[in-house]
């Protein structure tokens, strides 16, 4: 009988060794775009999303102003549910909540601010912050809408930076 | 022979005198039978089909489609495997009047490609079969959202084949929801959910789930109009409500009945509503009903 509950569980484990190795492997993120990333969010993002992508307390709730506070960037916000594409087009041309009760953006637009390649390392950092499940998640999500292919020229052209470089 | 013929003589007066003793009680019977037969069943959900025209009607355990065209009902098939009384959600898809999806508890997610001709069971990466209600995206053919007790939301990009678990849905437990294009959200449109507390809207990227407009009250059925998307129609228990910004606010409309239980909206606008057994239409954007097929 023992033997036997032994086997099973043996099987057991086997199947279940067997389908996670199924699972494709996460993709490991560029250690170099990170901390680019990192540094960026410092200065462009932390102000609303907080230094450690905590978001603004009670972003849940509309403010006064009927406007959704920044929502975290961490295991406990949703940013890990956006695929690259999207995280992409939000960051670079921002995006209004239709139920703002002003007519603010809810999101900033990056556009003018940070090249392709900038946006990418900054939403390569936030991906440090998720959990593996979130990871996968979003990694499934972006297999269909990936980051758009200029965010993969490591040399900026003349024509794509910020215009207050324009001149430099 | 002669008692054959006997026999036979015998058999036959006692068929008669059977037929004398029980006669009156075999009509009631078969009276009574075709009255219940008759009594009109109560319509559970409805759905117009992807061509924006077909409405679809679960009625009791049966389903029935009904074309704009000529106006006729006609009964669709269900899965054998599948006990009809158990069915509480129909779906259909956008831009094919062919493709339909049912749901249930303990049943999971089934989809007919051929208008109910087949059916085949699309549950695999669902956690259990507990589905209370099943929604198309509006404008996507392939990708349904389904809502299992105690599991959340769960999507599907290729018709049903693959589930994944996108949240845990709205605070309050959800009865039935609809998948929305309304204009806005970061993703592909808005999912409006039928809440024991009111109407909850979250955009389909599952960013959260908000409560929308402070209807306080349980509500049976959601839907929205696809020639006006922020037009959003909510049936609850303190009767039929309207918002023409999607959801945030809400003013009362004319109710065909005392206690609308299932709504769906054709590409036309026009509103269908279910009372019980009876089903009403409203081309007025809810002002004023009348019965269908009274």
């Amino acid at each position: 009988m023992r033997s036997a509950l032994l086997a099973s569980a043996m099987v057991f484990a086997g199947v279940a060794v067997t389908a996670h190795a199924a699972k494709e492997a996460l993709p490991p993120l560029d250690p170099a775009l990170a901390a680019q990333g990192r540094s960026i969010y410092a200065h462009q993002c932390a102000s609303c999303h907080g230094p450690q992508g905590e978001g603004a307390p009670h972003w849940q709730a509309r403010n006064a102003q009927g406007e959704l506070p920044a929502p975290p960037h961490g295991p406990q916000g949703h940013t890990w549910k956006h695929s690259d594409a999207m995280l992409y087009r939000i960051v670079r041309e921002g995006w209004r909540d239709p139920f703002n009760k002003t007519k603010r953006l809810t999101m900033p637009a990056f556009r003018d601010v940070l090249s392709p390649r900038e946006t990418r390392a900054v939403i390569t950092f936030l991906k440090t912050l998720w959990k593996p499940e979130q990871r996968r998640f979003q990694w499934e999500e972006s297999r269909k809408e990936p980051f758009p292919p200029q965010t993969n020229r490591t040399t900026r052209p003349a024509d794509d930076r910020p215009p207050h470089e324009h001149g430099r | 022979m002669r008692a054959v013929r006997h026999l036979r003589s015998v058999v036959f007066d006692k068929r008669i005198a059977l037929l004398l003793l029980l006669g009156p009680f075999a009509v009631f019977g078969a009276v009574m039978v075709n009255t219940k037969d008759r009594a009109p069943p109560q319509i559970l959900a409805l759905a117009v089909g992807g061509d924006g025209t077909t409405l679809l009607e679960m009625r009791a355990d049966k389903l029935y489609r009904r074309a704009a065209a000529d106006g006729a009902w006609a009964q669709v098939p269900l899965p054998r495997a599948v006990a009809p009384s158990r069915i509480t959600a129909i779906a259909a898809v956008a831009k094919s009047s062919d493709v339909l999806y049912l749901a249930g508890q303990g049943l999971g997610v089934w989809r007919s490609d051929n208008g109910g001709r087949d059916w085949e069971a699309r549950n695999d990466g669902l956690p259990s079969r507990e589905a209370i209600a099943v929604t198309a995206h509006a404008d996507r053919p392939e990708t349904v959202y389904a809502y299992l007790a105690g599991n959340g939301i769960f999507r599907s990009e290729d018709a049903g084949k693959h589930w994944k678990q996108m949240d845990g849905g709205p605070r309050a437990a959800l009865t039935q929801f609809v998948h929305s294009n309304m204009p806005g959200s970061m993703q592909s449109g808005w999912l409006f959910a039928a809440t024991r507390t009111g109407v909850a809207r979250s955009m389909d990227c599952f960013c959260g789930w908000y409560d929308a407009g402070g209807l306080n009250a349980k509500v049976h059925a959601v839907a929205y109009a696809p020639n006006q998307p922020q037009r959003v129609y909510a049936a609850t228990e303190k009767g039929l409500f309207v918002s023409v910004n999607g959801g945030e606010e809400w003013r009362r409309a004319q109710a065909p009945a005392g206690s609308v239980t299932a709504l769906a909206v054709a590409r036309s606008g026009t509103v269908y509503a279910a009372s019980g057994s009876k089903l009403f239409r409203s081309t007025d954007g809810g002002q004023t009903w009348e019965r269908v097929d009274a």
